[in-house]
């Protein structure tokens, strides 16, 4: 028997890491095995309070737990926020396509984020770094509102930086006294110099105004618009591509996306709202 | 035998109702809304000349159901077998969409699935189609075509009863005593007053005429000004999306019972204002118009690329149903206009 739509897999918070004023990583194991791909999402329900989607941020070569890091925006998140280890939930998922990382092969992976946007990148990174000889290099420009507010500092600021073929720059922007970097948004450290857009993909993930300005900017660098992958944020309800609420344009990004290609979407109205 | 007649209504019902739960429409103020069937009330059951006001994605599709039950699940639905009388061809197609967003193989909705499977379909022949019914101008009839188990044509005192499905052809020969034989005259008269039902929707319809394809008219219609317009005549009470049977947007909301939780899915309208509404509060389509010129997108164009079929049967009810005053025509009729002076003006700077 098929299995009903909307029945969520029961699992449990069995980790919860502070990442920054606003976010925290939630480490959570199922009941029942769960893959996904890097860049689909899951719907993650808080018993009796409501369900809200999210993109894992953990690899998805981890197969025994899932870590979703979520930022306090609204009730469902203030309630996340508010609940500790032992807290049952249920997921429902993955849904939607991921970034289709065969065809990152032999390239330069030219990675785009901000603030919470890192979430998701999170699990793209890890997936890539796995495999990092199949790729050229992996160039990531990542920005914050200040230091304290980037998430994965350890890692960010160290481990990471460390790998070969990770090229990682860092920018906040608010000035800080700590803070030797860059300060201004993200778009400040890009450089056309940064990968071969010749042979180049650019992912771009964060709150819209950066995705678009970021966008635009690698367009005016000579990126194509199948080279620019975006992961869109809508409202993803039912996750299977019938209730309609994150239709954008003809659509449905639940299915037809998160993950789509700036030539897919940029005909459509409401990208960037 | 394929085609049968009877005299009277009630004793056919009865026999269905023998059968399965079977619901049939009852006039309310101007309008039929389905009641179920009481074979034991003498009450004369009305042949509806025209569709219900009530839609009927109500049978397959209720305003509220509980999808999940957690962390415990609870045993799959179980549906009895159902019978609805007097459904129309606007009802029909909109099954038809119903199916193909409900029952698509990689995510079938189970609980769409379990009522579909047990709905026997009567449908029957519109005799005085409404001022606002426009089936005929998006392809529609005045009588069913496909997707019934049986079909009911009223032809003076007599009843044409015909199966459409083996269910039908199983349930006429089970009966048989009930019906007696058609004649190639009473046929004929059937099939003139459907001709006499499809000439009088083309008189309704006459002046909605358009100069290009409907899909085209509202897909070319992404920068128009006229949802904005028609927008100041809306009053968000989402009546429009309530009452039109193809409109299949959901809400799902969870609840927190003694010592379980459920999961429920309750009919919403992208009208809604918070609808498209993301949790940090980014909204794609505060506005109003922004909002009416989806609602039309997605009926006429977004889902007939996806899908092959356009999402309006033309039934009117949103135009009877809602309380502000945007109609449906209307707003196709003066895209249409727009979009004409567009064309010609492009003409004329090409020139």
């Amino acid at each position: 028997m098929k299995r009903n739509l909307y029945q969520p897999i029961n699992g449990g918070i069995v980790d919860i890491i502070e990442e920054s004023s606003t976010i925290k990583s939630f480490v959570v194991e199922l009941e029942e095995a769960f893959n996904f791909e890097t860049g689909q999402f899951v719907e993650l329900t808080l018993p009796g309070v409501g369900e809200a989607p999210f993109t894992p941020s953990s690899s998805p070569y981890d197969t025994k737990k899932m870590e979703i890091t979520i930022m306090k925006a609204g009730k469902m998140t203030g309630l996340l926020h508010e609940c500790e280890k032992g807290q049952k939930i249920g997921i429902r998922g993955p849904y939607g396509n991921g970034y289709p990382i065969d065809e990152f092969i032999g390239k330069d992976v030219y990675i785009i984020s901000e603030g919470i946007g890192l979430a998701s990148i999170r699990s793209l990174f890890l997936t890539l770094v796995d495999r990092i000889s199949e790729f050229k290099s992996v160039v990531c420009r990542f920005s914050a509102k200040t230091p304290e507010d980037f998430i994965y500092k350890n890692n960010l600021f160290d481990s990471w930086q460390k790998i070969e073929g990770v090229d990682i720059q860092l920018t906040i922007e608010e000035a800080n006294g700590t803070w030797d970097g860059n300060i201004g948004v993200v778009t400040t450290i890009l450089s056309p110099d940064d990968v071969d857009i010749s042979n180049a993909v650019a992912v771009v993930c964060g709150p819209p105004i950066m995705m678009k300005f970021g966008t635009l900017k690698l367009l005016e660098f000579g990126f194509s618009p199948e080279q620019i992958y975006l992961s869109m944020e809508k409202n993803m309800c039912c996750g299977v591509g019938k209730c309609g609420h994150c239709m954008m344009g003809k659509y449905y990004v639940c299915k037809d996306g998160p993950v789509f290609t700036y030539e897919q979407v940029k005909g459509h109205p409401e990208i960037w709202d | 035998m394929k085609t049968v007649l009877i005299s009277e209504l009630k004793p056919f019902l009865d026999a269905l109702a023998e059968e399965m739960e079977l619901y049939v429409p009852k006039k309310s103020g101007e309008h039929y809304v389905y009641n179920r069937y009481d074979p034991s009330a003498n009450v004369q059951v009305e042949f509806n000349n025209i569709r219900t006001c009530t839609p009927a994605k109500e049978f397959l599709f209720p305003l509220r159901e509980i999808v999940a039950v957690y962390p415990e699940s609870s045993d799959p639905i179980n549906i009895k077998p159902f019978a609805v009388f007097g459904l129309k061809q606007c009802d029909l197609r909109s099954i038809e969409i119903l199916d193909i967003v409900f029952k698509e193989a990689e995510y079938e909705d189970s609980f769409y699935v379990s009522r579909r499977e047990k709905m026997f379909i009567i449908s029957s022949d519109c005799t005085q189609p409404a001022d606002s019914c426009f089936c005929n101008v998006l392809g529609g009839k005045p009588f069913a075509q496909n997707r019934y188990d049986l079909n009911v044509s009223q032809v003076k005192d007599q009843f044409i009863i015909e199966a459409g499905s083996q269910k039908g052809k199983d349930f006429i020969e089970k009966h048989s005593e009930l019906f007696t034989k058609t004649t190639d005259i009473i046929l004929a008269k059937r099939d003139k007053v459907r001709i006499e039902t499809q000439k009088q929707l083309e008189e309704i319809n006459s002046a909605l005429e358009f100069d290009s394809p409907v899909n085209e008219i509202v897909g070319n219609s992404q920068d128009s000004v006229v949802y904005d317009e028609e927008a100041k005549t809306c009053v968000e009470c989402q009546g429009c999306t309530r009452v039109c049977p193809t409109c299949h947007c959901f809400y799902l909301y969870d609840t927190k019972q003694e010592d379980y939780f459920t999961k429920i899915k309750m009919w919403d309208s992208c009208m809604r204002i918070a609808y498209a509404e993301v949790a940090g509060g980014a909204n794609p389509r505060k506005a109003l118009g922004d909002r009416l010129r989806h609602r039309f997108m997605h009926k006429f164009s977004y889902f007939l690329e996806r899908y092959g079929v356009d999402m309006c049967v033309g039934c009117g009810r949103c135009v009877d149903g809602e309380a502000g005053e945007v109609d449906i025509r209307k707003v196709l009729k003066k895209l249409n206009e727009e979009l004409k002076g567009k064309d010609k003006a492009k003409a004329e700077a090409a020139k």
